[in-house]
């Protein structure tokens, strides 16, 4: 009687141990964002939803591999506890994709900006929207380039000036949603960083979603961009009755709002488009496995005799 | 024996099948071949041509004088006639115009047959090996190997026809045992399966496009991945991340391309993440010449990528250093967590060669990833030697990887004095690179002589071809460019009387590199950059003038 009790006490001190808790996945790293950076939320929802979905069983914390591009948003690389790839501005896809070419298992998270993926890097977020990859490509689209300090993007708003911009832009800003979603991708979302329950909610599907997830994040740059004003009075939840499986209704929805700064601008949020189709992986045969683990026997003189 | 055949015809008559056909008889017979392509760029139409070279010792080079042209198009006879040899003659329809023609009726023939106009190639094989001697069923038995059912009866019936329209005037025998015929382009992708190459990820650039052909065709009997990227930026930065993720990946490309990927090859350096880089030159700057030949991308080779940072470069010479440079390229990336270019030049890339068998470096072809890394793995151990232990994601601990300067976790930093140490951890591992290189025969040296020719890639088959006419001289091959073998080059050197430098460039690049490590300058250059490649006598009209 006393041991079984025992045993339990110890499963449950195990069951306790092994839960992931939040600061599981953070680092000791200094943040050096500026005070009351919007990306701070988004490290805290993507930490929150990381921890939940081991928890769940849904992933492994040691699969996920996060890829990050350069910029504000992508030092949440120093500030996530997982396993990365830091690397260079714009090229955050190609890297995410190389990852699951190397090792499929790997639960992959793309962290770009605005500037990296709708500038720099557009030519390779047109074609994984086709390739349909298994991961997640995250944007925190701060409508300007903060790093470097305010100068615009694709997405900066007609007449916004910045550094570079003096008189403001000149020509109206690109609507990433309709690009993805006529570019093919399997699911398409745009989070409010000031719905935090929302966006983690988004987080959490977009992760579970087998395909390319492409989440485009509005979050007000507070030094630069400041447009925390507008997106309160102007956002709106796309909310339960809507549904997500309807490309034509995805398509209107996402051109609600075409990113400007427009007095009767309708900013719907949420889930637009959620419709699985094999994915980039399913396509191929090859990729089933993490190569590191692949033992090859390799016969040589089988190989040369081809050429006699 | 000795024979040279041009090959010559429209894009689209079957060239480039006729003289590898051509080739692989000859190589079933014993024979060495050489067989050059030459082609411009175009599907359909212009002028092909291709030269086989073909004798019973070992041959590495064409040449510009022919025994026999086989012209598919008028504008082969306009073009090449006048190289034809003392006794040489050409082949093939009875419409051509011209003296020293062999006259084939080659439409009734077909119409005979009702037979495709492609079929010509066949019917002209068949009478081109009975005038040598060779029995039809040497030639069935090539056939056999790349075609079946109606089309190879097609083509035997084709052969036939032509051998009955001919007549046997020489009796070629069997030169021993058969040789293996092999293309540059087909030696790095059989280096990169002995190597258990996992992902190949390339965008289409001539010349370096027929390895992806090559691999992707490999893919379902060696278990591995072949990716066409959206752009070379797109391949090289899904390469990092395949590379970073445990699988043995290669990417591939040509000068231009090579170009667009250096941003990534700098993040190679500094993220330390294996990559071999194919870089297969043509000729350049920018579009250039594109389906021509060239050397004048190896400064790029060993500069491409901002920053500073460790790399390997290696250039083979034929295609069974192909095999064998592959290989070590792998070897040395995994090994050492380092970047490798490989340098080819289109001449090797797209020549077949023939040799008696073919050899691999039998190098540890493993990954050289730990097994079991603890929960404090760093992916950037500050180390003795500068290497640090390799882990990969999905292993177990957090294993980073950064384009940023990083601490031994991988986490970013601008700490002066972490600055410092990572630069010169990354630079250590140079010394322990030198040592292994020494190992892979860096340099090689063929023949004897008091007078030295030195040179690189693809210029090794003319130059070898030429040593036998020379007075006195040999030739130094350096095949490493980085680490520079610098101690041999300059033994080499110093022991010489006259020095040539052979280069397919304008500016004698390998020259700039060797005055830059051995402080030695080579005034006498043979340099070639008219986008073709060289022959031997090339070489040694210069070299006697």
């Amino acid at each position: 009687m006393m041991q079984g009790l025992l045993f339990q006490v110890i499963l449950l001190i195990k069951l306790i141990n092994k839960n992931m808790k939040i600061k599981d996945f953070q680092t000791k790293e200094t943040n050096t964002w500026c005070p009351g950076c919007t990306n701070m939320s988004v490290l805290r929802s993507i930490q929150e939803v990381l921890t939940d979905l081991v928890n769940e069983g849904e992933i492994k914390k040691k699969n996920i591999a996060t890829a990050c591009d350069i910029g504000c948003h992508a030092k949440i690389f120093d500030y996530i506890d997982a396993s990365g790839f830091y690397g260079l501005h714009g090229r955050t896809i190609p890297l995410c994709l190389g990852l699951k070419i190397g090792n499929p298992e790997l639960t992959v998270l793309g962290f770009a900006g605005d500037g990296a993926t709708y500038g720099e890097g557009i030519a390779h977020l047109i074609h994984n929207c086709r390739f349909n990859a298994d991961f997640t490509m995250i944007v925190a689209n701060n409508k300007n380039f903060a790093l470097t300090t305010g100068q615009a993007t694709p997405t900066s708003a007609k007449g916004y000036k910045g550094a570079s911009t003096p008189s403001g832009v000149k020509e109206e800003a690109l609507n990433p949603l309709v690009l993805a979603l006529t570019s093919g991708a399997s699911f398409v979302a745009r989070g409010n960083v000031l719905d935090p329950q929302q966006l983690k909610r988004i987080l959490k599907e977009s992760i579970k979603h087998k395909g390319f997830s492409f989440i485009d994040i509005l979050q007000p740059c507070l030094t630069f961009n400041n447009f925390t004003p507008y997106l309160q009075k102007h956002a709106y939840n796309l909310g339960e009755d809507y549904k997500a499986d309807n490309y034509d209704k995805a398509l209107e929805k996402a051109r609600e709002w075409d990113y400007s700064m427009r007095e009767d601008g309708k900013i719907a949020t949420g889930i637009f488009y959620q419709k699985e189709r094999p994915t980039f992986q399913g396509l191929r045969d090859k990729l089933k496995k993490p190569w590191y683990k692949v033992d090859r026997k390799i016969d040589k003189e089988k190989i040369f005799k081809e050429f006699v | 024996m000795q024979k040279t055949i041009l090959v010559g015809g429209k894009a689209g008559h079957g060239t480039a099948f006729t003289s590898h056909f051509i080739g692989k008889v000859f190589c079933s017979l014993g024979y060495y071949v050489f067989n050059y392509r030459d082609y411009p760029s175009l599907i359909r139409g212009g002028h092909n041509f291709n030269v086989l070279k073909i004798s019973d010792q070992p041959i590495y080079s064409h040449s510009n004088k022919f025994d026999v042209i086989i012209a598919f198009d008028q504008k082969t006879v306009d073009l090449h006639k006048d190289q034809l040899k003392e006794g040489g003659f050409i082949l093939g329809d009875k419409k051509l115009e011209g003296d020293k023609i062999k006259k084939i009726d080659l439409s009734s023939i077909l119409e005979k047959l009702d037979a495709p106009e492609i079929m010509e190639n066949n019917i002209l094989l068949g009478w081109l090996f009975k005038y040598f001697g060779i029995e039809e069923g040497v030639l069935f038995e090539q056939a056999k190997e790349k075609f079946k059912g109606d089309k190879l009866k097609l083509i035997k019936k084709s052969i036939e026809e032509g051998y009955k329209l001919s007549e046997e005037k020489e009796k070629i025998k069997k030169n021993g045992k058969p040789k293996y015929f092999i293309s540059g382009s087909e030696g790095v992708g059989v280096g990169a399966l002995n190597a258990g190459i996992d992902a190949y990820i390339a965008y289409p650039m001539t010349p370096a496009t027929p390895v992806l052909h090559f691999l992707a065709k490999k893919e379902d009997e060696h278990d591995f991945v072949t990716f066409q990227s959206e752009n070379e930026i797109g391949a090289v930065n899904n390469a990092m991340g395949s590379s970073f993720a445990g699988a043995k990946t290669m990417v591939g490309t040509s000068g231009g391309g090579l170009a667009l990927m250096s941003e990534t090859l700098s993040m190679a350096g500094i993220s330390e993440v294996p990559l071999v880089a194919y870089l297969a030159q043509r000729t350049g700057p920018a579009s250039g010449v594109p389906t021509y030949t060239s050397q004048g991308d190896l400064k790029m080779a060993i500069n491409a990528g901002h920053g500073e940072f460790l790399r390997i470069v290696v250039a083979p010479g034929d295609a069974q250093e192909a095999i064998t440079r592959t290989e070590e390229a792998f070897y040395l990336s995994l090994k050492y967590r380092a970047l490798v270019i490989l340098v080819n030049d289109k001449h090797v890339a797209e020549s077949d060669y023939s040799f008696k068998e073919l050899k691999s470096s039998d190098l540890d072809n493993q990954s050289f990833i730990i097994k079991n890394p603890s929960d404090d793995y760093k992916s950037y151990k500050i180390t003795k030697d500068g290497n640090s232990p390799r882990a990969v994601p999905g292993q177990g601990p957090t294993v980073r990887a950064s384009s940023y300067e990083h601490d031994e976790y991988g986490y970013t930093t601008e700490d002066p004095e972490m600055t410092t140490k990572m630069n010169d951890k990354r630079m250590r591992k140079e010394e322990l690179i030198k040592e292994e290189v020494k190992k892979l025969n860096p340099v090689s040296v063929y023949g004897k002589g008091k007078n030295l020719i030195i040179g690189w890639g693809s210029t090794k088959g003319a130059i070898l071809d030429s040593l036998s006419e020379l007075d006195d001289y040999r030739f130094l091959q350096i095949s490493y460019i980085s680490p520079f073998p610098k101690e041999k080059v300059k033994k080499e050197i110093e022991k010489s009387e006259q020095v040539f430098l052979v280069e397919n460039n304008a500016t004698g690049q390998l020259g700039d590199i060797i005055a830059e490590q051995t402080g030695h300058i080579i005034k006498d250059k043979i340099l070639k950059y008219d986008a073709r490649p060289f022959v031997p006598s090339d070489i040694i009209n210069q070299i006697n003038k």
